[in-house]
């Protein structure tokens, strides 16, 4: 009976229960409604067997019919351009701001510290912020590039189909820019000084201390930006209902709203739970990426 | 002793508590209305139940404004939980959704016994979209339908007399009107890739010889030719394929369109807010004569099925059906029935507007019913915008409209 006692205070009692918790905590939270999600894509769902479990099997028919729909390919196609898009323009950007921020000048620490104002702001402000800006005839970006000569006529940012994906990717490297760049500063200020010192003695330019001392030892941060960029890119939801709704004719629309409308706007939820298991496993393979990465961290 | 006699006096005080809550309870029922009235501006559903609310009748209404793009969601989230208001207020073609699977209340009996409600005065439009099954689940709100919107000072201007009969017409005048130099366009409408786009489309279908199982007729594909150039020619905003009708319209009200679709809701706005003098006329047709449509807008009231008090929430049903002479004076909204006398305002446009929309009303031709109305919508304005970007034909895209809809019908 001690030795149960002092286990659980202080042995390997201690530890089996507070994984125990974490344990119980991830499956009620999230592998049940995932289980739960994978169960509802192989059913006929509507609003009425919603809240029962025992609803008529449909086995591949809703995947068969999503990858069927028309706008199938389109959706893909503007996934990927808004999720490599926005990593691609959040990255670099936040890169670039990281390294300057780095670099020592008075108020330095704080004007980075405004930065975070995008990050804390809720996802459907930014995305009414974004939907005036980029609003056609008389949005504020429109006339900035009047006023700077760059365009004549209007750019219907919201509502060609050529430009649409691009004015929700826009509002979404801006709001996670600044993600980003916190990200990387940390990675940034863990390189000790004298390394590039050293380089400098060596006689390494900029671009060599960047390419030979910097981006190696950024590795590890580097792919768990990327990684985090890929799911939170993947769930930003907000800024589609607030400025294209997926439109026109679906040239904005992403796997992650496409789903919503299917559950929420045609009710068949079994459908919806379909779209969502498809890009589960793109988050599966980012999850991946992002557990390979910082692996050596936790260990080390 | 002392501490003993607080203790008594303490313990009455409590004991008078618990006594007085369950009374309270058993006298008061509270009611649960949702609505998206009081969303855009004040309306009917939000005002009446702080009426009733404030009556002292033993009944309180608890009022909820939802917008329109959530209603329909939050019901049934709400219904699937088991929390449903008692009383919610559906756009028209979404009331089957609910009435067609039981989640609306069977009022069949009820209305029979009432002395406000009464089936038979109601418009066809309306009383067939509350109806499923020959039963009746609820009463139309108020009824609304589209028309156009023109400004009369540019048409002075320009040398038109008349507002436009024919959709040639209707093109015409809009390359006339249409100044892009001073970002003044033709016309504006909405092509939304949501139920406003299909409110708008389908009446072009209607009216061609169609309807919503039935797409792909010449007229509709010339019209979305039509449509597609003033487009293309800067005549119509490209934005009227992500504007809703109110945010449409009001690019009319500032002058920056010289003609508008849109309904009676935005009369009493207009009456504020524009600065030139306007009109309505009826919706286009294809050619002189030829057959009239329109939409068939408008809100349903319902009890839902889930509710504890029936008869209480029967009794707010009639107290709103009950102030429906007060609708079009206050809020500038059309009755669903035809023994409501709507009084002149005074107000010679909105008169003027009044008239005509009620001539456009015997033209309005209901959106389903169909309990899968969202998806047959969703293939119609789904069409409309790719015909309108350019994507696809628009013989290809209303075929491809054609055949899902064909797919749900059977």
């Amino acid at each position: 009976m001690r030795r149960i006692l002092s286990s659980i205070t202080d042995g390997k009692g201690f530890d089996l229960i507070m994984v125990g918790v974490t344990m119980l905590f991830l499956f009620a939270l999230a592998g049940v409604p995932l289980v739960y999600n994978v169960v509802m894509s192989f059913q006929q769902v509507d609003m009425f067997n919603l809240n029962t479990f025992s609803r008529p099997f449909a086995g591949f028919e809703n995947y068969v019919a999503i990858v069927s729909q028309p706008e199938f390919w389109l959706v893909i196609r503007n996934t990927a351009i808004f999720v490599f898009g926005s990593i691609a323009g959040q990255f670099i950007f936040g890169f670039a701001l990281a390294i300057f921020f780095m670099l020592s000048f008075p108020f330095a620490s704080t004007i980075r510290g405004l930065f975070l104002v995008s990050w804390v702001m809720p996802g459907l402000v930014v995305g009414a912020l974004w939907g005036w800006i980029l609003a056609g005839d008389f949005g504020v970006l429109n006339a900035i590039l009047r006023g700077l000569g760059i365009i004549d006529g209007t750019m219907f940012w919201k509502s060609d189909p050529n430009l649409s994906i691009w004015a929700v990717t826009i509002a979404n490297i801006w709001l996670g820019l600044a993600f980003n760049m916190m990200l990387l500063s940390v990675g940034l200020a863990g390189i000790p000084r004298d390394l590039y010192e050293a380089a400098e003695l060596d006689g390494a330019n900029g671009w060599q201390r960047f390419t030979t001392i910097t981006l190696p030892m950024m590795r590890s941060t580097i792919g768990a930006v990327l990684a985090l960029g890929l799911i939170y890119t993947l769930q930003q939801f907000d800024l589609f209902p607030a400025i294209t709704e997926g439109g026109p004719a679906n040239s904005s629309n992403v796997a992650q709203y496409w789903a919503w409308q299917w559950s929420f706007q045609l009710f068949d939820f079994a459908k919806g739970a379909t779209v969502s298991m498809m890009m589960l496993i793109f988050v599966l393979v980012a999850s991946i990426v992002y557990v390979r990465s910082t692996r050596h961290e936790v260990r080390g | 002793m002392q501490f003993a006699k607080r203790g008594l006096l303490a313990g009455l005080a409590l004991g008078a508590l618990v006594a007085a809550v369950p009374a309270q309870a058993q006298d008061e029922v509270t009611i649960t209305v949702w609505s998206i009235d009081g969303a855009n501006q004040v309306g009917p559903s939000d005002t009446f139940s702080k009426e009733f609310d404030e009556m002292d009748n033993g009944i309180n209404v608890e009022y909820r404004i939802l917008q329109f793009d959530e209603i329909v969601n939050e019901t049934l989230r709400a219904f699937a939980t088991g929390n449903a208001p008692d009383i919610v207020s559906l756009d028209n073609p979404d009331f089957a959704l609910f009435s067609s699977r039981g989640a609306f209340l069977d009022i069949t009996d009820m209305a029979a016994q009432s002395d406000v409600i009464n089936p038979e005065v109601y418009f066809e439009g309306p009383l067939n979209s509350v109806s499923w099954d020959g039963r009746l689940y609820g009463v139309g709100k108020y009824t609304d339908t589209i028309g156009v919107f023109y400004n009369k000072d540019m048409f002075a201007e320009a040398g038109i007399t008349e507002p436009p009969q024919t959709w040639a017409e209707f093109e015409e005048y809009a390359r006339i009107l249409a100044k892009p130099d001073q970002g003044i366009y033709g016309a504006t409408l909405s092509a939304r890739g949501n139920e406003e786009g299909t409110f708008q489309f389908l009446p072009v279908i209607q009216m061609s010889g169609g309807g919503y199982d039935n797409v792909n007729t010449e007229g509709a594909r010339e019209w979305l030719s039509m449509v597609k150039g003033m487009i293309d020619d800067g005549v119509l905003s490209q934005d009227v394929l992500s504007l809703g009708q109110w945010d449409s319209t009001g690019t009319f009200n500032s002058g920056n369109a010289a003609m508008a679709i849109s309904g009676p809701w935005e009369i009493d706005r207009m009456v504020e807010d524009a600065d030139f003098d306007w009109g309505v006329t009826l919706l286009p047709t294809f050619g002189e004569g030829d057959e009239r449509s329109s939409a068939l807008g408008g809100f349903n009231l319902g009890i839902m099925s889930t509710t504890e008090h029936p008869e209480e929430a029967f009794k707010v049903l009639e107290y709103f059906v009950s102030q429906d002479d007060r609708l079009f004076p206050e809020f500038g909204y059309l009755p669903t029935r035809s023994d409501v006398e709507l009084p002149l305002s005074g107000i010679e446009k909105k008169d003027a507007a009044l008239a005509v929309f009620q001539e456009q009303l015997q033209y309005a031709q209901p959106r389903g019913p169909h309990p899968e109305w969202q998806k047959i919508s969703k293939a119609i304005y789904d069409a409309e915008q790719a015909a309108l970007t350019g994507q696809m034909t628009p013989d290809e895209a209303l075929s491809q409209a054609q055949a899902t809809i064909d797919t749900i019908l059977n």
